[in-house]
């Protein structure tokens, strides 16, 4: 039982990375139609840029803030420069595309910090024992700071004037037009929240997962099952896709076989797209995000 | 003739092929390997990309189970080369088929990201199985040795590949120039267009699947015995990457250009990794992958048809200034000609009921479009369907085609159902549309377009294309039946323009021109009137009475209510998805029930000429033809 | 309020709109009526934004707005409801009028006075408010989309066809909210109308489209006897 409790535990800490990641996913493709494949690279830049600066001599907060701006900028960057202008845009181009983008930043972050894998410093508090399980405040930290943002993001879409006009972009985009609504902004806008969780995810895996110049592309690849087990334009059932994730993965590398680990998440993809299109876990209401 | 040019193009590559490792110093030969090797893959890539449209960013997968398939047969079991390669190929192509049979029916980015955690899955595989050898992989693949000799050096190993690639080529070329490439191409420009030409969709981007894999598979094999050695990196993601650069820069669609983009790859990759290392120190791994990326974003940026297009552009550019200018485009039809056309010995007699439709219903959401819609059509006559915007005219003419399902009832052609099939199972039956909104086959000529009609006439399949000649005969009675059609419609003096180049009512013509090659018994056209001049009108109203007096049916959906009226022999009314009248044109034009439908008018108004309003007597004096 | 002078506009390879002259006044209810392919819906498009004019000039309230972009037209005041009843399906009745006052959205009391008005024109929202726009019957959309045109304080409205697949009851509902708009808010209104006869009640002006020209102008009395309505509108495109 302890067994369970570790596994469930630790399938749900990673699980709140994939769904932070899994929701920049959503926040993008319910706009625009655009599948980007940088998002996991937004979570190892910021993991890197964040661990530099904190050799640098900057304060733990502070170097995780400068790592997830960096990341929105880099975001905001591809937008203006390489998706805006394509006219015909098809969800199909977008992956070729953000593939091309996705290669070289990890090169780059191939060239600037060299192979191996970093952590940052872990974040404060002492890890525990409760009911026989022994409990990372790491994960407890991920855990919860993905809970916070998510309610955050949700509450942003659905309380503000503004989140409401990306929702009506997704859902609508001529009558958004017609209202004033600037779509093409919307994008730009839904590139800056996907840079946004991706900088977050980075940063909170970093103690735990380590930020290496590869580690963008299993992550990438698993928030985007966890996005389309949520069916891809939802920001909730991008968010309970991700935690799902984490924890089926996590039992099966703990009573199967760990090296099956990252194959889970594929096995899982395939079966979802020929079962269910449209994903398992979005609410029968046709909202989006 | 383009095939002489083919031929120059072809007999120009097996001289390269030939001289290459004669001139070139070994070091350059042996990039030359590696340009042929993947080059091989990527002109399978190059040819899912661009005749089926669908993206395979797991090619490395299939490569990797043809390097291991071979590498396990040929050390474990004692195989022989030949017979190993065969049975690698195989085994990937099968595995192709297998992840096909179920995602192919996805649309295309879930279809690119499916076989992209293929690629991870294969790897994961690769390194858990103890039978494949784990992270070690499979080792001491022998070169090949043939009749005493081994073929261990750059140079042998290159003219040993060079048949290989070559008949790759000629393959390739035979596929995309022949009936599937013609059918994939004209699916890539419009799916439902193709379908209903009777192009099995499904079925088509399969087989270009299961071959494209098979390409992969056939360059592992070709690695594992060049290396040596297969462990999982084989099937890592940046040679997926890499592969799909290649049929990117080359050109998608393009054989020549894959091979081109081949050896441009591997030149930019030894490049990169000569160069980078010397501006940064201590640069390791991967680093030619961001040249890569940056390559891949550069390219479909700029240049997104890739190098063959921009090829094919700057030849176009030299033509047009040599050609001669087009002489003014007119129709060449008789304008008197009222025979018979286009009659079929198997056709149902006039009168016979082709096209039976029963209680037709059909909901979006919670609006009901329409509400158990009946009729009949019959062998030898025109029949119209109109009604006031959003009546379901539309709805219903899509189920009726194939292309929608309905909700509720049945749609019958000669007795079989068609409701909620795909429409290519109507194209079978012989029943065929055209589009309101245009479905032109942008990318092929007029002639093209008409071509694609006759695809359902045709037998060649994949294999016929592989050997040229079969085929030929085939293609030579598609080309005659389709100048037949072509002047029979008035067009055939744009035949070899580019469709997409002609004004909106010819393109219309040649949506009618295409359907009509099908030899259909049953053709609906979508309001086929709609952006005509008044000579255009009466010219395809002439064309269409011809075809009902050879037998055909043909349903007619249209706003322009005199028209149809004139032209049909029955009239059906739709309005707020419900049939409210059926009957000869003389009928239906004086029920009130039709006058109130398109007046907007409540149901207890008084519909006469005496009433207050003067629209409605204007238009009641209209309707009756006073 | 709204001119429009010499409008030609299409799509792809099919020219649609060749030439249009036609503008609305203040407090003026003009209709547009016209056979399906006329190009009526093209007309609006252009006007609005949607599709760039290949010719000719769009002048909102004096100012020239040819060219530009939807987003900035609706700033300009103009506000356009769709064709096929456009809400934001999954947001609430409430939500789909905030976000009709996009542009203004930093005009706190002009909004709220606005929504009052719009409740007041169309009771039946107010009961309706919480709900979501994709759940309610057809006419409550189309006042809803016309109300959320409303929110944007626009000078001019056009609208696409708002009476398609309504009841002749609702129709005659929302016939008389816009002439109410007309009259009291000195709104300029383009009605575009396969209804005629609701359209001929309504209009001050009519204007008769067919193929992608205006063939003729007139109040709803002088056009009820014209010939060409006729065969514009119940279609008849021979050349004879």
């Amino acid at each position: 039982m302890t067994d369970l409790g570790q596994l469930l535990l630790a399938g749900l800490s990673v699980g709140g990375v994939y769904a932070l990641v899994a929701m920049g996913f959503a926040a993008i493709y319910a706009v625009s139609g655009v599948l980007n494949l940088t998002q996991g690279e937004f979570a190892a830049l910021a993991g890197l840029v964040a661990i530099s600066a904190s050799g640098n001599g900057f304060p733990l907060p502070l170097a995780a803030l400068l790592g997830i701006v960096t990341v929105v900028v880099l975001a905001l960057a591809i937008q203006r420069l390489i998706i805006a202008p394509v006219r015909r845009m098809t969800t199909l181009l977008s992956i070729i595309l953000t593939l091309g983008v996705s290669t070289a930043l990890k090169a780059t972050m191939l060239l600037i910090w060299g192979p191996e894998g970093r952590g940052l410093d872990p974040l404060p508090g002492n890890d525990f024992t409760a009911a026989g399980v022994a409990v990372r405040s790491q994960y407890l930290w991920i855990l919860g700071v993905s809970v916070v943002v998510a309610v955050a993001v949700s509450w942003f879409y659905e309380r503000t004037l503004a989140g409401k006009a990306l929702r009506a972009c997704a859902e609508q985009p001529v009558a958004a037009r017609l209202a004033g609504i600037s779509v093409a902004r919307a994008s730009l806008v839904s590139f800056g929240i996907a840079g946004l969780l991706g900088g977050i995810a980075g940063v909170l895996a970093s103690p735990v997962y380590f930020s290496a110049w590869d580690s963008g592309l299993a992550l990438g690849l698993k928030g985007f099952v966890a996005a389309t087990l949520g069916g891809l334009t939802s920001i909730r059932g991008a968010f309970m896709g991700g935690l799902v994730l984490g924890v089926v993965e996590s039992l099966v590398a703990g009573y199967i076989d760990t090296g099956l680990r990252d194959a889970v998440a594929f096995v899982v993809l395939i079966v979802v797209l020929v079962a269910r299109p449209d994903g398992v876990l979005r609410r029968q209401v046709a909202a989006r995000v | 003739m383009a095939r002489g040019r083919e031929w120059i193009g072809f007999a120009v590559f097996a001289v390269l092929l030939t001289a290459f490792p004669l001139v070139a110093p070994e070091s350059i030969v042996d990039i030359g390997v590696y340009a042929l090797i993947y080059g091989i893959a990527a002109l399978g890539l190059s040819l899912l990309m661009g005749l089926a449209g669908q993206v395979n960013l797991g090619q490395a997968a299939f490569f990797a189970i043809g390097a291991y398939t071979q590498g396990m047969l040929v050390t474990r079991y004692g195989v022989a080369l030949p017979v190993a390669a065969v049975a690698a190929v195989a085994f990937a192509m099968l595995a192709a088929l297998l992840v096909g049979l179920p995602l192919l029916r996805l649309r295309g980015h879930y279809l690119a990201l499916a076989t992209l955690g293929l690629g991870i899955i294969v790897t994961v595989a690769a390194t858990e199985s103890d039978y494949l050898g784990a992270t070690s992989g499979i080792y001491g693949i022998a070169k090949p040795e043939f009749g005493g000799r081994r073929y261990d050096s750059a140079a042998e190993f290159f003219w040993l590949l060079a048949p290989v690639m070559f008949l790759a080529v000629l393959f390739a070329r035979n596929v995309v120039a022949g009936r599937i490439g013609r059918a994939l191409g004209a699916i890539n420009d419009s799916e439902v267009a193709a379908e209903c030409l009777g192009a099995d969709t499904f079925r088509l981007r399969l087989q270009v699947f299961v071959l494209s894999a098979g390409y992969g598979g056939l360059a592992g094999v070709a690695y594992v015995h060049w290396i040596g050695v297969v462990n999982p990196n084989a099937a890592n993601f940046p040679l997926s990457v890499e592969f799909l650069l290649m049929a990117v820069l080359g050109g998608l669609g393009s054989v020549w250009g894959a091979v081109i983009g081949a050896v441009a790859v591997e030149f930019l990759d030894e490049g990169l990794r000569d160069v980078i290392p010397r501006l940064i120190p201590h640069a390791s791994g991967e680093v030619q992958l961001i040249g890569f990326g940056v390559a891949l974003t550069a390219v479909v940026l700029f240049v997104p048809g890739g190098l063959y297009d921009l090829w094919r552009r700057a030849v176009t550019r030299l033509r047009r200034r040599s050609a001669t200018p087009a002489a003014p485009s007119g129709s060449t039809v008789d304008t008197t000609d009222e025979t018979p056309v286009l009659s079929r010995p198997d056709r149902p007699a006039p009168g016979t009921t082709l096209l039976s439709v029963e209680g037709l219903v059909r909901h979006f959401g919670g609006v009901t479009a329409l509400d158990g819609v009946s009729f009949d059509v019959r062998a030898g006559e025109i029949f119209g369907l109109i009604g006031p915007n959003g009546a379901g005219k539309t709805t219903c003419f899509n189920i009726v085609s194939g292309v929608l399902a309905p909700s509720g009832g049945s749609v019958r052609l000669r007795g079989t159902r068609i409701d909620g099939r795909k429409p290519h199972v109507s194209a079978r039956a012989r029943a065929t549309r055209t589009f309101q909104n245009l479905q032109i086959f942008g990318s092929t000529t007029v002639r093209g377009n008409v071509a694609v009609g006759r695809h359902l006439r045709g037998r060649a399949g994949l294999l016929r294309a592989a050997l040229v000649l079969p085929a030929r005969a085939e293609e030579r009675a598609i080309a005659r039946s389709v100048d037949e059609i072509l002047a029979l419609v008035g067009i055939a003096d744009a035949a070899d323009r580019p469709a997409a180049d002609l004004s909106f009512g010819r393109q219309r013509l040649v949506e009618i021109a295409r359907a009509l090659a099908l030899e259909p018994d049953l053709l609906l056209l979508d309001e086929p009137m709609a952006g005509l001049s008044g000579g255009e009108r009466a010219d395809l109203a002439r064309l269409l009475r011809r075809l009902r007096a050879g037998g055909m049916a043909i349903v007619l959906v249209e706003h322009d209510v005199e028209a149809v009226l004139a032209l049909a022999d029955r009239v059906a009314v739709l309005d707020d998805g419900v049939l409210i009248a059926l009957g000869r044109p003389d009928e239906v034009r004086h029920d009130p029930a039709v006058v109130a439908a398109y007046l907007g008018l409540d149901e207890d108004d008084e519909v006469d000429e005496t009433a207050d309003d003067p629209v409605v007597r204007a238009a009641v004096r209209e309707l009756d033809g006073g | 309020m709204l001119d429009v002078a010499g409008l030609s506009a299409g799509y792809d390879t099919l020219p649609v709109l060749h030439g249009i002259d036609l503008g609305v006044a203040a407090g003026e209810l003009v209709a547009v009526i016209g056979a399906n392919g006329a190009g009526k819906t093209t007309l609006l498009r252009a006007a609005s934004g949607l599709i760039r004019p290949t010719a000719g000039t769009v002048r909102v309230d004096g100012r020239d707005v040819t060219g530009q972009p939807a987003e900035r037209i609706a700033a300009a005041g103009l506000a356009h409801v769709p064709e096929n009843r456009l809400v934001f399906p999954s947001l609430t009745v409430a939500d789909n009028l905030a976000l009709g006052g996009w542009t203004r959205r930093s005009a706190r009391a002009g909004l709220a006075a606005t929504r009052a008005s719009v409740l007041d024109l169309f009771p039946r929202l107010t009961s309706r408010l919480g709900q979501a726009a994709g759940t309610l019957s057809g006419g409550e959309q189309q006042m809803v989309v016309i109300g959320r045109g409303l929110m944007a304080g626009p000078k001019v409205l056009v609208l696409d066809e708002p009476s398609v697949g309504l009841a002749p009851r609702l129709v005659g509902e929302i016939f008389a909210a816009l002439g109410r708009l007309r009259t009291e808010q000195g709104l300029g209104i383009l009605l575009v109308e396969q209804n005629a006869r609701a359209a001929f009640r309504v209009a001050d002006r009519v204007a008769v489209m067919d193929r992608g020209r205006v063939v003729t102008t007139g109040t709803p009395a002088e056009l009820a006897l014209d010939d060409r309505v006729q065969h514009a509108y119940l279609g008849g495109g021979y050349q004879a």
